[in-house]
């Protein structure tokens, strides 16, 4: 049974990990000061997440071989995904490059209809779970024990998968279109009720042709079932935020169309 | 001063300060439940294997939702104070509303009728489900006597 072992490339996967790391805190630096605001806690996300990547990929995790991987997927496809989106990449990046030809390129593939497409929040969701669900509800699991590269393609999916999915449901960053809150908020209640069921699935049953003792699935899929519930948990904190911002600046703007903003403007004197 | 007592009781959402304060309480109780029942006392499996598909999926997206709805119960709460739009009463009222509709709910839809998990397992589970529907219907009665003197009351400022 080598399903406890960490995915190939490690190596290289630690060097642009810790690289990307550099980049985005000398970017943000760089911002600062230039007088832009970029909060600091956006670069502790990012380290964050990238701690997370790397320690998921590389690292050795304790337990036996199922909870080691219920570990990794929970740490380099959705903990570390999310940390990432938070620290927003793509506008850091936007905000950094000079007006010239690189930059019109990653704004044009940010803007092109496929970026769209893939940004549409149930589409992003059904690769996500879409993907957790192939692994481990068909013999694909069994198959990557014996595969390096389609192993390592699993892992990379789950990683890109993680990030789409992030993008999509937290909308942070610019991108073509802007999807709608209730949108956002039921992809992620939909998302999030595949997870909890696919998880108390392993924990009755194990991938098909795999062969893990009945402690470690049940120690696994619990692992899955509330590191699950975090993830959604940091979510759901990041999209009330945005709601509570966004209001807040409605009711700025006054009351006419805000509806709510007669509370707002003055603090009432008590009768 | 009656006038703006008058723009008082017009700036205060009373349906919506017990509205919010009801989804809190709702996902207040199952996070209780959550961590009472299935972390510390081990009583609760986390999967017993007796329920079909549609029951698992009722779960999850149950669970679920009880997540989101403590994150927006509260992001709503923090929203009406902001405005100070809360009636307290009325929040009050909510709050065991909630509280005893999830245990109700969860006793009867969850336990017995989806069959998800039992309360205990390894003895008579009937004095059991008495006293859980019953905690739950003495919340709701607590909530519904809170709401008619709220009402009686009727919005009040912070």
């Amino acid at each position: 049974m080598t399903a406890g072992h960490p995915p190939p490339l490690a190596p290289v996967v630690a060097l642009a990990g810790v690289l990307a790391d550099v980049a985005y805190t000398l970017a943000a630096g760089r911002l600062r000061r230039r007088g832009d605001g970029w909060p600091r806690w956006r670069d502790g996300a990012f380290g964050t997440g990238v701690a997370l990547l790397l320690w998921g990929w590389c690292g050795p995790l304790p337990g036996g071989p199922f909870t080691e991987h219920s570990a990794r997927h929970l740490l380099v496809g959705m903990a570390a995904p999310v940390l990432l989106v938070l620290a927003r990449p793509l506008a850091l990046t936007l905000r950094n490059l000079p007006p010239g030809g690189p930059r019109r390129a990653l704004l044009s593939v940010a803007h092109s209809r496929t970026a769209g497409w893939l940004l549409l929040p149930p589409l992003a969701a059904a690769l996500h779970i879409g993907g957790a669900w192939a692994l481990y509800g068909t013999g694909l699991m069994s198959v990557t024990h014996h595969h390096p590269p389609l192993d390592l393609l699993v892992h990379l999916h789950m990683v890109a998968a993680g990030l789409l999915f992030g993008f999509a449901v937290c909308q942070l960053d610019p991108v073509r279109r802007r999807r709608s809150l209730p949108l956002r908020a039921g992809t992620l209640l939909l998302a999030g009720a595949a997870h909890a069921v696919l998880a108390k699935g392993l924990y009755a049953a194990g991938p098909p042709g795999t062969a893990f003792t009945a402690g470690d699935l049940h120690t696994g899929a619990q692992l899955m079932y509330y590191g699950g519930d975090a993830v959604e948990l940091l979510l759901a904190a990041a999209l009330a935020a945005q709601w509570y911002a966004a209001t807040g600046r409605r009711y700025a703007r006054g009351p006419a169309r805000g509806g709510h903003g007669a509370g707002l403007r003055v603090q009432r004197p008590r009768a | 001063m009656d006038e703006q007592r008058a723009h008082a009781r017009r700036a205060t959402e009373p349906r919506r300060s017990l509205a919010v304060c009801a989804v809190i309480g709702a996902a207040v109780m199952a996070a209780i439940d959550e961590i009472v029942f299935h972390q510390i006392l081990h009583w609760h499996h986390f999967y017993d294997r007796s329920s079909d598909g549609v029951a698992l999926l009722s779960d999850g997206l149950l669970h679920t939702a009880e997540l989101l709805a403590l994150v927006a119960g509260f992001v709503l709460f923090a929203d009406l104070r902001r405005r100070h739009a809360l009636s307290p009463a009325h929040a009050w009222a909510g709050l065991f509303l909630g509280l005893g509709a999830f245990q109700l709910f969860d006793g009867i839809v969850d336990h017995k009728l989806l069959r998800l998990h039992q309360i205990r397992y390894g003895v008579d589970v009937t004095p059991y489900d008495w006293a859980w529907n019953l905690a739950g219907l003495a919340l709701l009665l607590v909530g519904a006597g809170l709401s008619v003197r709220a009402i009686r009351r009727g919005p009040r400022t912070p």
